[in-house]
Order: C-alpha cells, then structure tokens, then sequence
C-alpha cells in the first residue's frame, strides 16, 4: 500500500476579487438566458407551455375541493394558486437542479469554470419562470376581489428565503446524485408526498393541533403559509417563522456547500 | 507576464472499483456499503516533475492513455493530484472540448455569447471581440442562422475563433489541430504562435512530432503516466520517432 502524500494545485495569480464577481454574474445571466430562450425558441405555445402545468393543476383541484369535496375555503382558486406556484418552483427546481452536476459533463471538465454556479442557474432559471407567471396570479386575485395592500412589499423577501432555502438542498442533491444516479428517482416520490403533506391544496388551520410540530418542521409550511398571508389575507407574514426558516437554511446552506466543494475535485472521476 | 507552470512529482490514481459497486441508493442498500469502497488504484500519471518558464512552450507526447489529458486538466485545476504539486501562475486559457456550450436550436451570435462567457471572457469582453471572432471565421453570412445550418467544418471554425480571443497568460491546448482542413490548421498555428510571441505559456499535448520539434522548446514523453524524457523538444522527438521505428521493425509495441 502506497503512502500517500496529499497533492494540491495552487495559482498564485488571484482573480480580483470584483472581476470575478461580475465574471460569475455575467455567467449566470449568458446561461440563464439560454435555458430561456431554449425552451420558449422552438414553441409558438412559448410561454404558456410554463404556465399550463399549474393552470391544468388549478382547474382539475379547484373542481375537486370546491365541487366534489368542498373545503369551504373563501377564493379557493386563488388560495390554490398561492400555494400551487411556490410548490411549482420548488419542485421543478429540485428535480432539475439534482442534475446540475452529472448533466454537465462538459462543464465540469472546463480549467477555470466555477461549477458552484451550476445549480444556482437552474434555480433561477425556474425563479424566472415563477415571477412571469405572477401576474397570473395577479389576474386571479383582481378577479376574486380580495384586496391586495402594502404587504405585498414582503414578497421579494419570502422569494429570497425560498431560494436560499432551494440552493442548501440543491447543493446536497446534486452531489449525491454524482455518486447515487437513483436520487433523482426518490426525490421524485418524497415531493410527491411533500405535496400531500405541505398545505398546498388544503389551509394549515385543518391540521389538527397534534400534527402541528411535525408540520411545523418543514420550511415550505411556513413559506406557504407567508405567500398566502401576504398574497391573500392582506395581512404581514410571521416573521419569527420566516426568520427561523431562513436561519436553518443559512445554516444549510453552509453545510450543503462545503460538501459540495470538498467533493467537487472527485466529480471528474465520477462523470 | 510572468506566467509560470511548476509541476513537481505528481501523481494522479484513479480508484478501480468492483464490478458490482453499488451505483444506485437502492443497490447501495441491498447489498450495504461496503461496495463502495475502491478495490484498488491505478496510477494515471507518476513522479512527474517539470518547469515552464515564462513565455516557453512545452510539448507533450505520448501513446492513447498515457496520461497527456490527465496532466493538462490537473495542471488547468480540474480534479487534484494524489501526490505532488503544481504551481500555475497566470490566467489560464485552454483549448480542450472546443464549442462547450453550442447549441443547434441557437443563432451563431447567441453561441458565441454563451461558449465565449464560457470560455471566461466577460459579456463586455465578448462584445468588443464580436466582429473580430465572425471574421476569424470567416462566417459573416451565417452569423444569424441557427447552429444546425452550419456544417461541422463552420461550427469548428466559430470555437476555435472564439477561443482564439482569449488573452490567457497561460494556454493549454489539446489536439485541436488534428480537425479541420490544412488552411485551418494552418489559421490555427499561426494564431499559437501569436499567443507565443504575445510571451503565453503554452503547454501543447499533441500526437505530431513534427509540430512540436517545430513549435514547441521542450517536450516530455509520456508512457503508461511516467515520464520517458524531458528535454529540448528536438531532441524527444528525435527519440520519440526513433523507438517508434525501432519498435516497428522489431513488432514490440512501444507507447
């Protein structure tokens, strides 16, 4: 058995620090605009083909929970939607950002390129899809007549704390993936579940008080719980949740990208 | 510039696993982890040890899977020696996977924005090169046209101008000679040795011992991952071409 003597490769010569700031955000607008224009080029549907996954979603749950089992939720259709499109962006996101890493082969075996970006671009990506349909949303609530108020101001924020959130998981999710090629699969059932489990389709006051802990352990519960109050009741979010939310993904944030880093030199031997 | 490459006994292993390595969860599972350890390593490259000083070219030859490529992305920061180590100093610029980023559904100019942004220019960077990177190749009619109409000829001819306008201090480029025809390869040369004159660092992995008895200073040979020689690139090449032929007429196969 060989001993091994830990290598390294260093380059004295620092980017500045600025220059590579806008280099990576330069980055990320050139490859997010490309996934863009990828999906909406070759479609004259372009951009609805976005929205119809949500709006078929909409109609057939709308149907359900206000006709065959009604929830006897006031605006059900936008209460839906508020839930719905956060849920929408979640998911998506995940499922391709757990990809960001072994569907960029090409990428990863670049000199220089910073692939910690790699799953931010497919996060905003889906963000970006997530605000154009806003004001959909928008057209549903003017409609319902409920009011919208200055509360409103709240949303970059909540949007801010989803995607910190989404970033620390996918972190996590695209390394894993590099090693176990099923983790896509098992995400796919576990937010399967996670929509039945998060009040997406039914208000978080039907949960009954013993659930309320469990419940209360997932960071969607509290997001979508702080659209809905922001989008819907006209009402400020509760911040100490939203607070502890963004903390914990911080927190995850911190852990999913070390790991992702300190595996990064092996994903060449892995891809 | 100043650029300098120090590379000193490096080793690189790739871990060999079992042929039943767990590559799913749910493998990983049902037959528990200890799959998942490496069997045993195999060494890429060994003891490799060699300087560049600023502004030289340094070639680098060898047979299929001696180690070249291995020891260019090691040397450009992708994935990390076992051993050793290496001091690059400068901006490194490669031409390896030429068209990283092409799409066929997108025009030429959306291309060259992206493979360029790629590539490490800033978008300003890119859009001040733009007119010079058409006319480089020569695709001042196309340049609109989606990718999918250019042929493959085209396509090779808009990646290497982009790449071409990098300014690196320090260039590794991997056998993108050997595609595209002779008033091509020969654009292509005349721009390394611009790159070469502009004082780059250049590393050049090439199968052509005649392109790096003429362009190159140095050069090291490579079999099986260890260094067979190192020195002035006339001379390698005039081993490297001897042994082959020895090799053909005694049917040994030499690396």
């Amino acid at each position: 058995m060989t001993r091994l003597i830990t290598g390294s490769t260093t380059n004295q010569w620092k980017h500045p620090s600025i220059q590579r700031w806008l280099y990576v955000r330069d980055l990320l607008q050139t490859l997010v605009a490309r996934n863009m224009k990828l999906r909406y080029k070759r479609s004259v549907m372009g951009f609805a083909w976005s929205l119809l996954n949500p709006l078929a979603q909409l109609l057939v749950f709308s149907f359900v929970f206000t006709t065959v089992l009604p929830l006897n939720i006031p605006n059900y259709t936008v209460f839906l939607f508020t839930g719905l499109l956060p849920w929408t962006w979640f998911s998506g996101g995940l499922i391709e950002a757990t990809e960001a890493i072994v569907g960029n082969r090409e990428l990863i075996r670049r000199p220089g390129f910073p692939i910690a970006v790699l799953p931010v671009i497919t996060l905003v990506s889906h963000l970006v899809h997530f605000i154009l349909a806003l004001p959909v949303l928008l057209l549903f609530i003017l409609a319902a007549k409920t009011t919208l108020t200055w509360t409103v101001l709240a949303l970059p924020l909540i949007i801010t704390v989803q995607f910190v959130f989404m970033l620390s998981l996918a972190y996590l999710l695209s390394t894993i993936h590099v090693t176990f090629r099923d983790t896509q699969y098992l995400l796919n059932i576990l937010l399967l579940l996670g929509f039945y489990l998060t009040p997406v389709f039914y208000d978080s006051t039907a949960v009954p008080p013993r659930f309320h802990l469990i419940y209360s352990l997932n960071p969607m519960y509290h997001l979508i719980n702080a659209y809905r109050a922001i989008l819907l009741h006209g009402v400020w979010p509760d911040f100490v949740s939203l607070s502890l939310v963004a903390g914990a993904s911080l927190a995850l944030l911190l852990i999913g990208y070390r790991y992702f880093l300190g595996t990064s030199s092996q994903f060449v031997e892995e891809l | 510039m100043g650029a300098e490459i120090v590379v000193h006994s490096v080793g690189k292993s790739f871990r060999l696993f079992h042929p039943r390595r767990p590559r799913t969860l749910q493998e990983a599972v049902l037959q528990g982890l200890s799959g998942l350890r490496p069997v045993e390593r195999f060494w890429a490259l060994r003891e490799i040890s060699f300087s560049v000083a600023p502004g030289k070219m340094v070639g680098i030859m060898g047979a299929n899977g001696a180690g070249k490529s291995t020891l260019l992305r090691l040397i450009g920061g992708v994935g990390r020696p076992d051993e050793g180590q290496i001091h690059v100093h400068g901006r490194i610029g490669a031409l390896l996977d030429l068209g990283a980023g092409f799409h066929p559904d997108l025009t030429g100019k959306e291309n060259v924005y992206i493979n360029g942004v790629i590539s490490g220019l800033s978008r300003k960077e890119v859009s001040r090169s733009f007119d010079s990177i058409v006319h480089f190749a020569e695709l001042e009619d196309f340049i609109d046209s989606p990718l999918r109409v250019y042929s493959t000829g085209m396509q090779m001819r808009l990646a290497f101008a982009i790449a071409a306008h990098i300014e690196p201090e320090v260039l590794l480029i991997d056998e993108v000679l050997a595609v595209g025809d002779i008033s091509f390869q020969q654009k292509c040369i005349q721009r390394i040795e611009r790159f070469k004159s502009q004082g780059c660092t250049i590393l050049l992995v090439s199968h052509e011992p005649a392109l790096i008895a003429e362009q190159c200073d140095e050069a090291i040979w490579l079999r099986a991952g260890k260094m067979v020689s190192y020195d002035k690139a006339s001379a390698v090449t005039k081993q490297y071409v001897r042994e082959r032929k020895l090799a053909l007429k005694t049917g040994r196969a030499i690396a």
